[in-house]
């Protein structure tokens, strides 16, 4: 994969979310629909194309903690709120020499967490559990040693203490298992095939409705 | 991984005719004392051969001053001298062509001299070229109690019972913990290993030996870390569904230590990820040593369950309830009895019972019959997996137990069995132990923990067959 040749070249650790999220994308994990702008005369283009709700988070290879630090704005309804949210960003990215995504608002308020890492006698384990803020909190994740089966993508859904958010539970429908199953076996991929990816960490991994889609990921790099 | 590393023939290790004893002594303050005992206490039935350098005799026995002097070819030689002295018994016991070596000597890789731990690649290296199995070193020993053979430093393992559970540790301690608590409990080995520091044994070579092992039909591994987890995993594949392997790791506390960028990462605990690698292999993970004895023993006596809808029978509520709770928490389904089922409970308790499941048998305790038609019933109803039987002693209940002795045994686990009879000591032990050697059910002394092991069945049943994941 070019981008992670491209980002070791520059000495980079990590990929950028806008990178990280292309290198999922192809492997057929579900991402947010967005736009990279990396020079303000591309905003007015860029919220035209993803259209409102929206959010604008700060993107580049620095970026790790957007949330905490401030970088990240969302539910913005109108442009007015999305220019300000933009020129309160910009500055940071640009000195960074990043960018500032536009990304369509995933509505959905059942976060999981999905991942990769790498263990030294294990080699590439996939990881799936509760996301946001419970991922810290609970910890409650399970592991499997990649290449992941179909199976053990079912297991995994099952052996989560909070796997009832998996199920049809006030009003919204259960998780759509397959597509879920697919992301897992495609993280194991990705884990065999690109030995420089260290670690992959799919956080939220948001339920649309049943459709799980990927709303913030970081792809960690290494030896 | 599996393909470079040697195979050994284990036979002449766990069925010796002729054992010697490396190290031999009378002196009950050397460790070649407690081995000469556990032999000839043990009832093993073979030639003992004592191998001392100055000694004509031991415990009576004709003693030789080598290996290489003794008169008979030896299948297996105990070897209990001092770590310097180990690389030269070693090569006397290759040049004698010695089938295996328990190897009891102490002071290798588990010392903090990084001398022990050469020393060891030395002896490894010469094992492996000379093809000899090497149970050890830093070993207690092991125990084959189908073939009446203690091969340890602690004669008492012979007491446990014949069974059919095979127990493989890393640790001794531990191994001695699960062996006592087990022959408390009344609970039966088909052998116990000690695998000490692993020199050429590793859990990856034993697994398939006991696979095959008639002996055995539960095998329970006690895992605290594996220099290298991917051939025991690839042994896990090959048995899956044949025989359930139990694993109960130790080990959790020291994880979390990488620092990372990500949360995958900061949250890849070592034991996390043995865990979901064991499970993807087909083993089944327990988390503690009382667990790991009453799913072995539920495992060993039990059939398999075709799905987790459970029928609760009880002589009172409250215990009844109490397993109910537990089934819940643990992802078991109470089952819906069908109408037949059902109509045959009201018919024979009185309507002020609990008569849909859990059923409270309380007000039939005189009347056996009734008794034994509502076991029939439930036994045969096409909606219920398995069944907990709960029945707490009173003096008007006495009979029950063995009353329903003669049903059980003909039933015979065709659907699995978990059941908490409890009485004073010496008043239903008797009858629930016969009960449990006929293999008829499996007893624990709480509601909760005969929960826990139905649950464990169902789990295991969910790993070794591909069609039903319910749990």
């Amino acid at each position: 994969m070019n981008l992670i040749t491209e980002a070791l070249e520059r000495g980079e650790s990590t990929l950028s979310e806008h990178a990280s999220k292309q290198l999922l994308a192809a492997y057929g994990i579900p991402v947010t629909r967005e736009v990279e702008v990396l020079r303000p005369e591309d905003l007015a283009g860029a919220l035209d194309e993803v259209g409102f709700p929206m959010v604008l988070k700060a993107c580049g290879a620095r970026f790790t903690h957007k949330t905490e630090r401030g970088l990240v704005r969302v539910d913005l309804r109108t442009r007015e709120e999305a220019l300000r949210a933009f020129e309160a960003i910009w500055p940071e990215a640009e000195q960074a020499a990043g960018s500032v995504l536009v990304q369509e608002m995933v509505g959905g308020r059942r976060e999981l967490v999905a991942g990769l890492t790498r263990d030294p006698q294990f080699g590439p384990c996939v990881m799936f559990g509760l996301g946001g803020i419970f991922t810290e909190i609970l910890r409650d994740v399970v592991f499997r040693v990649a290449p992941v089966t179909e199976r053990d993508a079912q297991d995994m859904f099952s052996e989560i203490k909070g796997r009832r958010i998996l199920d049809a539970v006030r009003g919204m429908p259960p998780a759509d298992r397959d597509h879920l199953a697919r992301i897992l076996i495609a993280l194991g991929r990705i884990g065999l095939e690109h030995p420089r990816v260290k670690e992959i960490d799919v956080n939220p991994l948001i339920l649309d409705a049943e459709r799980p889609v990927a709303v913030d990921a970081l792809v960690v790099l290494g030896d | 991984m599996s393909a470079t590393s040697p195979t050994y023939d284990l036979d002449p290790l766990f069925r010796p005719r002729t054992v010697a004893v490396i190290g031999a002594s009378d002196n009950p303050g050397k460790l070649g004392y407690h081995v000469m005992k556990s032999l000839i206490e043990g009832g093993f039935e073979g030639e003992i051969l004592p191998v001392n350098a100055k000694a004509e005799r031991v415990m009576g026995l004709a003693a030789y001053p080598s290996v290489e002097a003794c008169p008979s070819r030896i299948d297996l030689g105990i070897v209990v001298v001092p770590a310097a002295a180990v690389p030269t018994v070693l090569e006397q016991c290759i040049r004698k062509k010695v089938g295996g070596l328990v190897l009891i000597s102490a002071g290798f890789k588990e010392i903090e001299d990084p001398a022990g731990a050469r020393q060891q690649e030395a002896l490894k290296a010469m094992a492996v070229v000379n093809g000899i199995p090497v149970i050890g070193p830093n070993t207690f020993g092991m125990i084959n109690l189908h073939h009446r053979l203690n091969a340890s430093f602690t004669p008492e393992f012979s007491l446990a019972g014949k069974g059919g559970i095979a127990l493989v540790s890393q640790s001794g301690g531990m191994s001695h913990l699960l062996a006592f608590l087990a022959m408390n409990a009344g609970i039966g080995f088909s052998k116990i290993i000690g695998l000490g520091n692993r020199l050429n044994l590793d859990f990856a070579e034993i697994l398939p030996y006991l696979a095959s092992d008639p002996d055995t039909r539960v095998i329970a591994l006690y895992i605290e870390g594996l220099d290298e987890p991917r051939p025991l995993l690839e042994a896990a594949e090959s048995v899956r569904g044949k025989k359930p392997v139990l694993v109960y790791k130790t080990g959790a506390a020291s994880t979390g230590d990488q620092a990372s960028m990500s949360h995958t990462g900061s949250l890849a605990g070592r034991h996390e990820i043995y865990s979901g690698a064991f499970h993807q292999a087909g083993m089944l993970t327990v988390d503690g040593s009382e667990a790991m004895l009453d799913l072995g023993k539920a495992l060993n006596v039990c059939s398999l369950p075709r799905g987790g809808r459970i029928a609760i029978l009880t002589g009172q509520a409250g215990p009844g309830m109490a397993a109910a709770d537990a089934c819940e928490a643990l992802g078991l389904e109470i089952a819906r009895f069908g109408s037949a089922t059902q109509s045959e409970v009201d018919r024979l308790l009185p309507p002020l019972a609990m008569r849909t499941n859990p059923v409270d048998m309380g007000p039939a305790w005189y009347d056996s019959g009734a008794i034994q038609g509502i076991m029939r019933a439930v036994l045969e109803d096409e909606g219920v997996d398995g069944i907990i039987l709960l029945m707490m002693y009173a003096s008007a209940n006495r009979e029950v137990v063995p009353v329903l002795s003669g049903l059980l045994n003909e039933w015979r686990q065709r659907k699995p069995l978990v059941s908490c009879l409890v009485s004073p000591a010496g008043i239903w032990d008797e009858a629930v132990r016969e009960l449990e050697e006929g293999r008829a059910l499996a007893n624990y002394p709480t509601p909760e923990r005969a929960a826990e092991a139905m649950a464990g069945l169902c789990r295991y049943a969910c790993l070794s067959n591909t069609e039903w994941r319910a749990l």
